[in-house]
């Protein structure tokens, strides 16, 4: 039953998969990193973003990779906005604070999106060469699949320079090491927290794009669930380290694509107890994820 | 000496038992209240007094955790999924588990439990649940016990997604007699705050504010951390059964998305805003936040007669205000503290 | 200290304000039926009838319930329009449910309790309709489901409880036949939505039929609603040989134009075929010419030339600017007509005699059909609608009677 082209299919579709919960992880375990702030709004990010790329590629004739980088930015300084309006106040604050805040400000964008567009599930329909499927021995992949992959490796490549090499992303690293230690070397925290909402948002909103190219649909509710899975790829890869990140991520997807395609039909619906199950596993076995350093988080 | 000792004694007695007295009386003014509302308020209110008893248990009782341990658990939807689907399973009559749960076991099909009785059963496996997962999960701190648990409230809605046999799936259980009223939900509100708060000021509840505190000195200092904390998390694990129980039977009708992120959002919010280590500021969150999404709904009613629907306001103006409490009074109404009733001495 | 309790006083004063009196915000009188109905002067004065509402309007339900509430509150406007029921105006107290149960039977017992309505129409899913129909039972007020189609739910909730749209059961057999006996399939794969008691409804009845016909299932799949990622199922689909003839998916609307857009994607040529799930406008938005050789039954066709259906859907653009969403919408209209219908021939608004005049009901002409209950059961027999979709284009295919 598991011919050879059967397992590079499932292969594809993992990695598919693994690279928009990476994008996604990325925006979260930054924030986290630097605040221990489990962001749930991060998700709805990925959804506006989405519903803003619905809004380019509907309504105009912009080039296709224009409705995907506008949304980037303008989600990118959403992110920002949220974190001076929703997360600043709190800064110092117990880390529960702030998570019930932005559990508040994910309801809060929820709820508005219902009463203003509706819980209709949209189409998100991209020109149509861009769904044209190739077949290569037999393993079939569309050119969106394609450009998910490439477009997720050059984003997280482009970021990973960043952080290694630009005197921001070493302040942020270094944040992410120690706040206050790095507080008092006179590093802005301020900027760094912001570039990271930044970075982090533009990041959801590209998977949020992708997401919905991919699904065709976007819809209200269509972040919480990739978040919070997005958010589980961090904790196993090791919060709070980029790198970490991405291999949660890619970890998750095959895991998932993995756990369906190579079990019996029957098991199919527990695909999401198998994640947290997961999960739970690889806390136990390595607390801080499998990149993580360690913390003073264990008991 | 000796003289001394029983002179301590005797004012420890004394003290005890005006605690006791005291109690009886606020016992007897709750029941007079109950038995005031009952005779006086339609169903409507009722009911809605009968979810504020609920939403004070599951408050109190992830108090307990959240609040005084200092650990921060997600589960509370897990653990009411657990404790509504044992009680229902054992209260429905004989003759309905043989229409609708053929593959139940022989033992199970043919017995039906009174209420107090399932109730009790369904926390005790809520509690013997909290066992199984805090054990492991309870060597990790923060934010790692809150992803692991909402992890198990996951696993817990898959499982009760696709046990067939048991839980019927996605059908979920239907026409559990609907037993719960205001007296179940404040009798057991009540024994809830009893019992956090006797936990709270016992040896225990000491400890677990150490832990809190500073872990690395209670534990340097002999506290068993992670028995402390298991304890607090599986009383509040038992409590959280008990109320799914009581949710079970005031709704009559649930399945496995019943118990949801909402629920334990909204209790989180409830716990938060009250203020985090208060037992009164639970119960205070608790009432107000009932209350006020249910008088907001009125609002949305009467804007939507008017011709202005503008449904989904209530949840936005109630996010807003748990995150402008945040914002601007972080530890919560009461921020710890307790408003002490008249009457009780300090024990 | 004392800023924390005036705090707090404030707040209980407040919360107590908005949650203990909705007199003072909500008197009829204050209701105004006034912006509806220009008819209102000429009417004979009397209270207005008071009906329910109660819809899931935010939350998971409210890309059903949304439309469902608006073609409600549409129908009882032009009803108020032509002069009201026995002269008396209608009053719709909609409530949203929150697509949640707790608030969904809190806001039955108010509407009960405070707004005293004498029925109440609504709500698109068993899970709800058993958390609110067992209260109006209790209370003797007739509760019309406008969408839950679990078959059994008037024998499990009561007398008080009817259905307004048909049976599981029939929808599902009305595929199963047509699959089996006009295109001409006889091994079929399932892929089933593990998270609705719909879905799994939907596909034990189809199998059940299905098998009855002398037809095979090759393979059985499921996935929970909000999965959006389907190449594992899809693969192994494509690795059986031989290929089933038809794929019978039992899905939610979210998940109808992605399952379809996804298997044909993976070049599964097969005809797909479902239930009343299916009836949204994103198998086609989201499939675009890939939408093709799909086939579903539902309740009505919004292409259907008779002149209730296209009179329904011109009214509806007018009221909301759009075409009815979805067939909850033609439900929600057809459930408020329903109601007025029985209040009409009861002559009363008693609740039981409203309860008598709806068990009574034969003919009632309907957008979703023709309803009538048979001598002691409240769940319809109606006419179950193929619809065909090909290229991209909805197309009424045939009505089947069970």
């Amino acid at each position: 039953m598991f011919t050879p082209t059967y397992v590079a299919q499932q292969i594809i579709n993992g990695v598919n998969l693994g690279s928009m919960y990476a994008l996604i992880a990325i925006g979260l375990t930054m924030v986290y990193g630097l605040l221990r702030l489990i962001n749930f709004a991060h998700g709805d990010l990925l959804m506006l973003g989405a519903y803003l790329g619905l809004l380019l590629v509907s309504a105009t004739f912009m080039p296709l990779i224009l409705t995907l980088f506008i949304p980037m930015l303008v989600i990118g300084f959403l992110g920002i906005l949220v974190e001076r309006l929703a997360y600043r106040p709190l800064r110092g604050a117990p880390e529960v604070t702030m998570l019930i805040t932005s559990l508040a400000v994910s309801s809060i964008i929820e709820n508005s999106m219902v009463m203003t567009v509706t819980a209709q599930p949209r189409a998100f329909n991209l020109p149509a060469g861009v769904n044209r499927l190739h077949t290569v021995a037999g393993v079939s992949f569309s050119t969106l699949d394609a450009l998910t992959v490439g477009l997720s490796v050059a984003l997280m490549a482009a970021l990973t320079l960043y952080v290694r090499n630009t005197r921001t992303g070493i302040a942020m690293r270094a944040a992410a090491e120690n706040l206050r230690a790095a507080r008092l070397m006179g590093i802005d925290i301020n900027r760094v927290v912001m570039v990271a909402f930044f970075l982090g948002s533009m990041l959801a909103a590209a998977a949020g794009w992708l997401w919905a190219a991919k699904y065709s649909t976007v819809e209200p509710f269509m972040g919480f669930l990739p978040g919070l899975k997005a958010f589980v790829a961090a904790v196993i890869g090791g919060i709070g380290v980029i790198p970490g990140a991405v291999l949660g991520g890619y970890l998750l997807g095959f895991a998932e694509i993995f756990f369906v395609g190579f079990l019996p039909p029957a098991f199919s619906g527990y695909r999401d107890a198998f994640v947290f199950a997961l999960l739970l596993l690889i806390l136990l076995i390595r607390p801080n994820g499998i990149l993580g350093a360690s913390t003073e988080e264990r008991a | 000496m000796s003289r001394a000792m029983e002179g301590v004694r005797r004012v420890n007695i004394n003290g005890a038992t005006r605690n006791l007295l005291v109690g009886c009386a606020y016992v007897a003014l709750l029941a007079t209240l109950l038995w005031l509302a009952q005779s006086t308020l339609n169903n409507y209110y009722l009911r809605i007094l009968a979810v504020i008893g609920i939403n004070i248990i599951l408050t109190v009782s992830l108090n307990l955790t959240n609040g005084f341990a200092g650990d921060f658990s997600l589960g509370i939807a897990a653990f009411m999924s657990i404790g509504a689907y044992t009680a229902a399973l054992l209260s429905l009559p004989v003759a309905m588990k043989t229409a609708s749960f053929p593959g139940l076991p022989a033992w199970l099909q043919t017995t039906s439990i009174p209420f107090l009785p399932a109730t009790i059963v369904g926390g005790a496996m809520a509690a013997a649940a909290a066992v199984v997962v805090g054990v492991p999960v309870l060597r990790l701190r923060g934010h790692y016990l809150a992803v692991a648990t909402l992890g198990l409230m996951v696993i817990v809605r898959v499982i009760a997604n696709n046990w067939q046999d048991v839980t019927r799936g996605a059908r979920g259980i239907n026409g559990i007699p609907p037993l719960s009223n205001i007296w179940w939900a404040f009798g057991w509100a009540a024994l809830t705050i009893y019992v956090v708060w006797m936990v709270v000021h016992s040896p225990y509840g000491r400890a677990m504010i150490a832990i809190r505190e500073d872990w690395l000195a209670a534990q340097a200092r002999g506290v068993n951390v992670l028995r402390t904390r298991l304890l607090a998390f599986v009383l509040s694990a038992f409590f959280a059964g008990v109320a799914g129980s009581l949710y079970a039977h005031l709704i009559t009708a649930i399945t496995p998305s019943s118990f949801s992120f909402v629920i334990t959002f909204n209790i989180v919010v409830m716990l938060v805003v009250g203020g985090m280590g208060s037992i009164t500021g639970s119960v205070i969150g608790a009432v107000l936040l009932t209350l006020l999404p249910e008088g907001l709904r009125q609002v949305e009613t009467a804007l939507a007669a008017g011709g202005t629907p503008l449904y989904g306001l209530s949840q936005i103006v109630i996010a807003l205000l748990a995150a402008l409490v945040m914002i601007f009074r972080r530890q919560g109404l009461l921020g710890g503290r307790e408003i002490r009733l008249p009457g009780m001495t300090e024990r | 200290m004392r800023r924390t309790w005036a705090f707090l006083s404030l707040l209980l004063a407040v919360s107590l304000v908005l949650a203990g009196c909705p007199a003072p915000v909500m008197t009829p009188a204050a209701a105004p039926a006034a912006t509806e109905a220009p008819a209102q002067e000429t009417a004979p004065a009397g209270e207005p009838i008071k009906i329910g509402a109660l819809y899931g309007v935010t939350g998971g339900m409210s890309s059903i319930d949304g439309p469902g509430l608006n073609g409600f509150k549409l129908a009882a406007k032009q009803i108020n329009e032509a002069g009201g029921i026995n002269g008396r105006m209608v009053e719709v107290i909609a409530i949203d449910g929150k697509s949640d149960q707790t608030a969904t039977t809190s806001a039955t017992t108010e509407l009960i309790e405070v707004h005293k309505v004498v029925a109440i129409g609504g709500l698109n899913d068993s899970t709800f309709a058993l958390a609110a129909g067992p209260i109006a039972q209790a209370a003797g007020i007739p509760f019309v489901t406008a969408g839950a189609t679990l078959p059994t739910l008037p024998e499990q909730i009561g007398d008080y409880f009817f259905m307004a749209p048909f049976g599981d059961d029939a929808q599902a057999y009305a595929i199963a036949d047509y699959a089996f006996n006009e295109l001409g399939a006889r091994s079929a794969y399932m892929l089933v939505d593990q998270a609705y008691d719909f879905t799994t409804a939907l596909a034990r009845f189809f199998k059940e039929r299905w098998e009855a016909n002398g037809g095979t299932i090759v393979l059985e799949d499921t996935y929970n609603s909000g999965d959006t990622d389907f190449s594992a199922q899809i693969a192994r689909v494509k690795a059986l040989d031989p290929q089933p003839d038809v794929l019978f998916i039992s899905a939610i609307p979210n998940e109808a134009g992605i399952t379809t857009k996804q298997f044909r994607e993976a070049g599964l040529t097969q005809p797909i075929i479902s239930g009343d799930g299916f009836d949204t406008p994103l198998i086609a938005e989201v499939a675009g010419e890939l939408a093709d050789d799909v086939y579903y039954s539902t309740h009505a066709s919004l292409d259907n030339e008779a002149e209730i259906v296209q009179s329904f859907v011109a009214a509806y653009e007018a009221e909301y600017g759009r075409r009815p969403e979805n067939a909850f919408a033609a439900l929600g209209y057809d459930t408020m007509n329903l109601i007025a219908d029985a209040i009409r021939r009861a002559g009363s608004t008693e609740p039981a005699a409203i309860r008598d005049a709806l068990a009574a009901t034969q003919g009632f002409q309907g957008v979703t059909g023709v309803i009538s209950y048979p001598e002691g059961q409240r769940k319809p027999i109606k006419s179950v609608t193929i619809i065909r979709v090909q290229d991209g284009v909805y197309s009424f295919v045939t009505e089947i009677q069970p």
